[in-house]
């Protein structure tokens, strides 16, 4: 990757010296082989940017922000994308760095990424972020793909799950599913399925895209065209298999140890957020409860629908205290139906909370991962929102199309 | 005297005098030491050197006019890449902005330490107080 | 000679009259200075660690953002070493260490809580200010040497 041009990010910046993740930022871009730069601006619009740009921040460092995106804007800074970054918990910042990053996603067509900052966040949290925001800098032409070609495969190796696609003419002609356990062996397990739904070879592929967690260790094994992070892979996927490639779309991912929240705008990822501090988020905590419940995971979804969650009294997002008050319930007599709707409304809410609130959600609402096949999450999230919930075929595939659907470009290279 | 040799400083000396030039303080720092190295930037110049050399030198820069030059210490060695304006693709390090805001100020402030040193007696500033609701009342009032 | 904290931490102004009327400042400056050249700690720009915003648990509470804490673990010792203070009212432009108005509103509130001598104004606008702005800092740092004297004499 780092045979490719030094992307220039323009760093929009209120704390990060003085918490100690400076270094971790300037680690992280280099590791991408991007450029963080500080955009120069003109002295004296320091004077009225609060009045200008319309907030007059207390602390100098956001109105240095504010004047900072405008010259991104207005392009006296020429940089290929904006890492805007702020202290978790400053409330302050949090209303600066929102209007920052929606004037710059309004105002020009470079990617933008946000996020918030404590002393503890290292590089290796701010990878996928950063390489997210480089690829869409770099690699434009390849996410104007729409139509797969040739015969290609795409392997997701995720946290808790690995699947493979094997796609040929813009058709998925095999698949396969395994739990992850050796990253590489269960590449190859459910590679392997993929290809023998498919009824060809390995070696007749004419390109590999890999992503996921294990995607570097696996890319390398199997020789990937295109060794990607999730963010840019599951927009691309999500588009494509929702069929709605064109215009706004939100794309939310709910994964077996994080999800993703994306805004995206004809196939290509805009805002997005990435969780991943909290199990209680996550499908795991429907896979514990559906283990509590004694049912299998495929089953939660369909007793879901039927139960009301109202019924249920949790009062943590927890995956340890939350499932404990899920058990408290079923002793006090709930129903399993209003328990797995709980769990459902539990983690949507907690997504919804923590997530949602820094990507405009706008229609369609296009919901993929493993989760999304438990028809008690769409579900919780339609009401939730009030909107339309879509699950494309192949949601929880949406990783490994992704990546055979983008590997494609290089068949023709 | 390992550790003496250690502790090199930089001092921020910003002339505001009609008449030492920033090019003079230079000219005194060349012709005064060899251990000291200079560095002239759109504010002021960066005298890096051991702390006593550092030290001696600038009080005699500031000898040439004293109520007009002013000194602080900085962090940074000059130049440095973690700083410098090159390697940080192009912005400005963040307290320049406020040194810029200080350096315009200092014409004013010589002229108060002159004034100071002549023992000039200090005027009665009137701060302007809010205005009385009467006050405004009446105003409405009469615009009515 | 006092030392004396001034604010804003890195005033170019502040930290020069108070040198020049004879005392030390505590300033940004050298706290600065002692954290790029310490050896072995490579965290540009400023060798500030997530260490550091621990470090300012002493003063602020953990739910207080990072960057907070952080610049406390280097204003904070000062102030405490402190022997008295200048505070010059809020300017708009100072960034950087002074860039955070939640910081600056702690420093202030914290060198205000010590039991020292303490002179606050505001920054002039005209040379009139300017003058009165010199005296008074003038005549307190003057202050500060007979009440050093006098409390020096009295525990000889």
């Amino acid at each position: 990757m780092n045979d490719e041009a030094v992307v220039k990010v323009a760093l929009v910046s209120c704390g990060s010296e003085y918490a100690g993740v400076h270094g971790e930022l300037e680690s992280v871009a280099s590791s991408v082989n991007a450029k963080l730069v500080y955009p120069e601006i003109e002295i004296d619009i320091l004077d009225d940017i609060g009045k200008d740009f319309g907030i007059e921040a207390a602390s100098p460092d956001l109105r240095l922000m504010m004047a900072r995106s405008k010259a991104v804007v207005e392009g006296l800074s020429d940089v290929d994308g904006v890492f805007i970054t702020s202290c978790f918990r400053c409330a302050e910042a949090a209303i600066v760095r929102n209007e920052v990053r929606r004037y710059i996603n309004k105002h020009s067509e470079l990617p933008v990424i946000s996020y918030s900052f404590t002393e503890r966040t290292t590089a290796a949290t701010l990878l996928t972020r950063m390489e997210a925001l480089t690829t869409i800098a770099r690699r434009r032409h390849l996410l104007a793909r729409e139509k797969q070609s040739g015969l290609t495969a795409g392997i997701d190796s995720g946290s808790t799950t690995t699947k493979a696609v094997i796609m040929r003419d813009n058709e998925i002609i095999g698949s396969g599913w395994v739990p992850t356990i050796k990253v590489i062996d269960s590449a190859t397990e459910a590679f392997n399925q993929a290809l023998e739904e498919a009824g060809v070879k390995q070696e007749d592929i004419q390109a590999i895209g890999t992503t996921g967690y294990g995607r570097f260790l696996i890319g390398e094994h199997f020789g990937a065209k295109l060794i990607q992070e999730e963010i840019t892979v599951n927009s691309k996927g999500a588009v494509y298999l929702a069929d709605t490639q064109k215009g706004h779309a939100t794309v939310i991912d709910i994964g077996g140890m994080d999800n993703k929240a994306i805004s995206v705008d004809d196939g290509i990822p805009g805002m997005f957020t990435m969780g991943g501090i909290c199990a209680g988020a996550s499908g795991r905590f429907l896979d514990m409860t559906a283990k509590r419940l004694g049912v299998d995971i495929t089953e939660l979804g369909a007793l879901a629908v039927k139960g009301m969650e109202q019924n249920v009294d949790m009062n943590s997002y927890c995956i340890v205290f939350g499932i404990q008050s899920l058990v408290n319930s079923l002793a006090k007599g709930s129903t399993p139906e209003d328990v797995a709707a709980a769990a459902c409304h539990s983690v949507v809410e907690q997504i919804f909370e923590q997530q949602l609130q820094e990507v405009d959600v706008k229609e369609p609402l296009i919901l993929v991962g493993g989760s999304s096949l438990i028809e008690g999450v769409p579900k919780a999230l339609g009401e939730l929102l009030h909107i339309n919930v879509l699950v494309p075929p192949n949601s929880h595939l949406i990783g490994a199309v992704g990546s055979a659907l983008l590997a494609s470009g290089y068949v023709e290279e | 005297m390992a550790e003496e040799n250690n502790d090199v400083i930089t001092k921020l000396v910003v002339t505001s005098s009609d008449t030492v030039l920033p090019i003079d303080a230079a000219m005194k720092i060349y012709e005064s030491s060899t251990d000291i190295v200079i560095k002239e930037t759109c504010f002021g110049t960066m005298v890096t050197g051991p702390r006593e050399a550092v030290n001696k030198v600038v009080k005699e820069i500031v000898d040439l006019d004293k109520n007009h030059i002013f000194v602080k210490e900085r962090g940074f060695p000059p130049g440095d890449d973690r700083r410098c304006r090159a390697s940080r693709g192009g912005g400005s390090r963040p307290g320049f902005y406020f040194l810029k805001e200080e350096a315009m100020m200092l014409p004013m402030i010589g002229k108060a330490l002159d004034k100071y040193d002549k023992h000039v007696p200090l005027k009665e500033i009137e701060h302007k107080k809010k205005l009385e609701v009467k006050d405004l009342q009446d105003i409405v009032e009469s615009s009515l | 000679m006092a030392k004396v904290i001034i604010y804003p931490t890195n005033s170019l102004i502040l930290s020069d009259l108070v040198q020049r009327f004879g005392h030390t400042p505590l300033a940004m400056m050298e706290k600065i200075k002692e954290k790029v050249t310490t050896v072995g700690v490579d965290s540009p720009p400023m060798n500030i660690t997530a260490e550091e915003p621990k470090h300012g648990l002493k003063y602020a509470a953990v739910e207080v953002p990072a960057g907070v804490r952080g610049r406390m673990a280097i204003v904070g010792p000062m102030i405490e070493e402190a022997e008295a203070g200048i505070i010059v009212g809020e300017s708009p432009m100072a960034f950087g260490c002074m860039g955070c108005a939640r910081t600056n509103e702690l420093t202030k509130y914290l060198i205000r809580s010590r039991e020292m001598p303490l002179l606050e104004l505001e920054f002039p606008k005209d040379d009139d200010e300017g003058q009165e702005f010199v005296y008074r800092i003038a005549e307190f740092l003057k202050s500060l040497d007979e009440v050093k004297g006098e409390s020096e004499e009295a525990t000889e």
